[in-house]
């Protein structure tokens, strides 16, 4: 049931792409002037402390899957819901980690195992590399590990927040 | 990175990394409805796979302001102001430079111009709001994708 309303993706999620765009360039031009008339709203940004849904704990496996996701995001005028997406897996230690696809480098989106990198998730744009847990291999363009999100666990259901950068390789 | 302050300015600091430029052709005209109609679906198909490519490239890939012209123009004029938008950009200088157009008339360019020159088949007019639409669409993003990884592996 969930899962088949994450794939229904609708027209306006669809479109999105295009009007965040939009929408932050409007923004970025409005709302700066106006926070120094102290409009605290406008302050709270990206609904940084919303969490959802995204799949139950007990699907959960070793293998990185990839989820995406939708949040709503304000943008001081215009309210967006924006795709985000996650590699979520247990690590050795059994931890669950869900890691941002794009690339700290420039932003790219990497991909788990393609091509010949096993075990690795790998950035086509540069060739940057990351190690299972996410860590950049050193000799690679990117300099920081792919950012985890923060998550919580209610009834047998993992929720995500946003993505935070980690201590590097 | 698209063409807005932000991108520009990471632009700016990581050039040797950003080599490749993507532009839409994009033809517009009034001149019947019924083509109206087809012209403003293509012209959104196209937009939502530009910032799709550009959404999973972001880092190699610069995507420029479309390229507009009136679809009744002599495509021998208007060839030669593309090919000056295209002299312009290769000499910033970017690497690859793509251009793509659901418009049969430019392919007998696409060996004279300094750019790869993309041809995607015209979609059907169809409802973008169908997920079978989307997915569609989803799939001509990732040949896309794989064609401009293609030239980067060359
Ligand atoms: S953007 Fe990923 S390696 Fe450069």
């Amino acid at each position: 049931m969930s899962e088949k309303k994450n794939n229904q993706v609708s027209r306006r999620q669809f479109l999105n792409y295009t009007l965040t765009g939009v929408g932050g360039f409007m923004g970025a031009a409005v709302v700066a002037p106006m926070v120094g008339m102290a409009v605290d709203p406008l302050l709270q940004a990206d609904g940084s402390d919303d969490f959802e849904y995204v799949m139950d704990v007990d699907e959960i496996t070793t293998e990185p899957q990839r989820k995406t996701f939708y949040i709503d995001q304000q943008d001081g005028w215009y309210d967006t819901e924006a795709e985000r997406a996650a590699w979520i897996y247990r690590d050795e230690n059994g931890d669950i980690l869900a890691l941002s696809p794009i690339c700290t480098h420039l932003g790219c989106v990497v991909d788990w195992e393609t091509g010949d990198h096993d075990n690795e998730f790998f950035c086509p744009c540069h060739y940057g590399r990351y190690d299972k847990n996410g860590v950049n291999i050193p000799g690679t363009p990117p300099e920081g590990p792919l950012h985890a999100y923060e998550y919580r666990i209610e009834d047998g259901r993992l929720y995500l927040g946003r993505a935070n950068p980690r201590e590097g390789a | 990175m698209k063409w807005m302050h932000q991108d520009v300015q990471n632009y700016t600091k990581a050039k040797e990394y950003i080599d490749s430029a993507i532009m839409p052709l994009i033809p517009f005209s009034f001149q019947g409805d019924d083509e109206l109609s087809q012209l403003a679906y293509q012209h959104e198909v196209m937009q939502i796979l530009m910032t799709q490519i550009e959404k999973q490239l972001k880092g190699r890939v610069f995507l420029l302001p479309v390229y507009n012209y009136l679809k009744q123009n002599k495509l021998e004029d208007e060839y030669e102001r593309l090919e000056t938008v295209v002299n312009h950009v290769n000499e910033q200088p970017f690497k690859h430079i793509f251009l793509f157009t659901f418009d049969k008339k430019w392919r007998k360019y696409s060996s004279k111009i300094d750019a790869e020159l993309i041809w995607l088949p015209a979609p059907q007019q169809g409802d973008l709001n169908q997920v079978e639409t989307q997915q569609l669409v989803q799939s001509q993003v990732s040949e896309i994708e794989d064609l401009i990884k293609e030239q980067w592996d060359e």
